[in-house]
């Protein structure tokens, strides 16, 4: 696993076909994004997942609540290209409005498979007094993919390289 | 607040960062610091005040002066600050792992298209 600068990135290697890896990427997501706290807004409650196909789609979350039923807005779909590369903006539960990154995932066809990618930037685009706090909602959640230290992550991870 | 809050507010300020882009390549003095980023020895004194009290910078007068007090980072903050950004990518790799394993079961070798 390596990432520069302003960018994580993570690879698998899934024996599939391109467009299979795709598909099960987005219109399956639900069947394999995993559960839990850590993982899901709807924390242990019953939720669902869903990403909508093409750009402008949305990718949410529904759930329970003891207010009803409620729906958090991961973000839209910003590049749509199947079997070979989609992009979404990511918000976490506490980004304010206007923040967000951006997740790219690329399908890559390789002998055995499909060599996907994700690559989660953007946090050089937060703003620069983005606050520096623990999440509102499952704080395990928000110590994962809580990007809101943003930017600060830019410079630190140049930093932190650097150093080894 | 934990020690990765404090290293984080203590990077959140442009003239820090640059302050610590700076001791990087090598300990500084604060007058260096000062005029290598344009600003008054009184409001370096304060960035570096913030530095110290989150332990991200150490201050020591061992040099022929002892006056002269000479700044240098101290490693610790950034390792931790590493190991965030690494939980970052450890988020993604084990969602990626379970894509692998729904995705494998369901349209892997010897499985007919759904």
């Amino acid at each position: 696993m390596t990432g520069t600068g302003d960018a994580a990135s993570v690879s698998v290697l899934v024996r599939v076909a391109p467009a299979d890896a795709f598909d099960v990427f987005t219109r399956e997501i639900d069947l394999w994004w995993k559960q839990g706290p850590q993982f899901r807004i709807a924390g242990r409650r019953r939720g669902q997942l869903f990403f909508e196909c093409g750009a402008g789609g949305r990718l949410f979350e529904t759930f329970e609540s003891a207010r009803g039923p409620r729906t958090f807005e991961v973000g839209k779909v910003t590049l749509w290209d199947p079997p070979r590369r989609l992009e979404l903006e990511w918000r976490g539960v506490n980004f304010k409005p206007g923040e967000k990154t951006s997740v790219e995932v690329t399908f890559a066809q390789s002998a055995s498979g499909t060599l996907v990618t994700v690559r989660h930037r953007g946090w050089s685009s937060l703003p620069e007094d983005h606050p520096v706090r623990h999440g509102l909602v499952g704080p395990a959640f928000s110590r994962m993919i809580g990007l809101w230290w943003g930017q600060l992550m830019t410079s630190l991870r140049e930093h932190v390289e650097t150093r080894r | 607040m934990t020690d990765l809050d404090g290293t984080l507010i203590a990077l959140s300020d442009p003239t820090r960062r640059g302050v610590i882009d700076l001791l990087r390549r090598k300990p500084r003095r604060a007058g260096e610091l000062s005029a290598a980023l344009e600003m008054s020895p009184a409001a370096m004194s304060r960035h570096l005040r913030v530095l110290r009290t989150h332990g991200l910078v150490e201050e020591d007068h061992a040099g022929p002066d002892a006056r002269v007090r000479i700044y240098r980072l101290r490693r610790e903050p950034f390792r931790e600050l590493r190991k965030w950004l690494d939980d970052v990518e450890v988020f993604w790799a084990g969602e990626l792992e379970s894509f692998r394993r729904h995705a494998e079961r369901t349209r892997g070798p010897g499985k007919g298209r759904s």
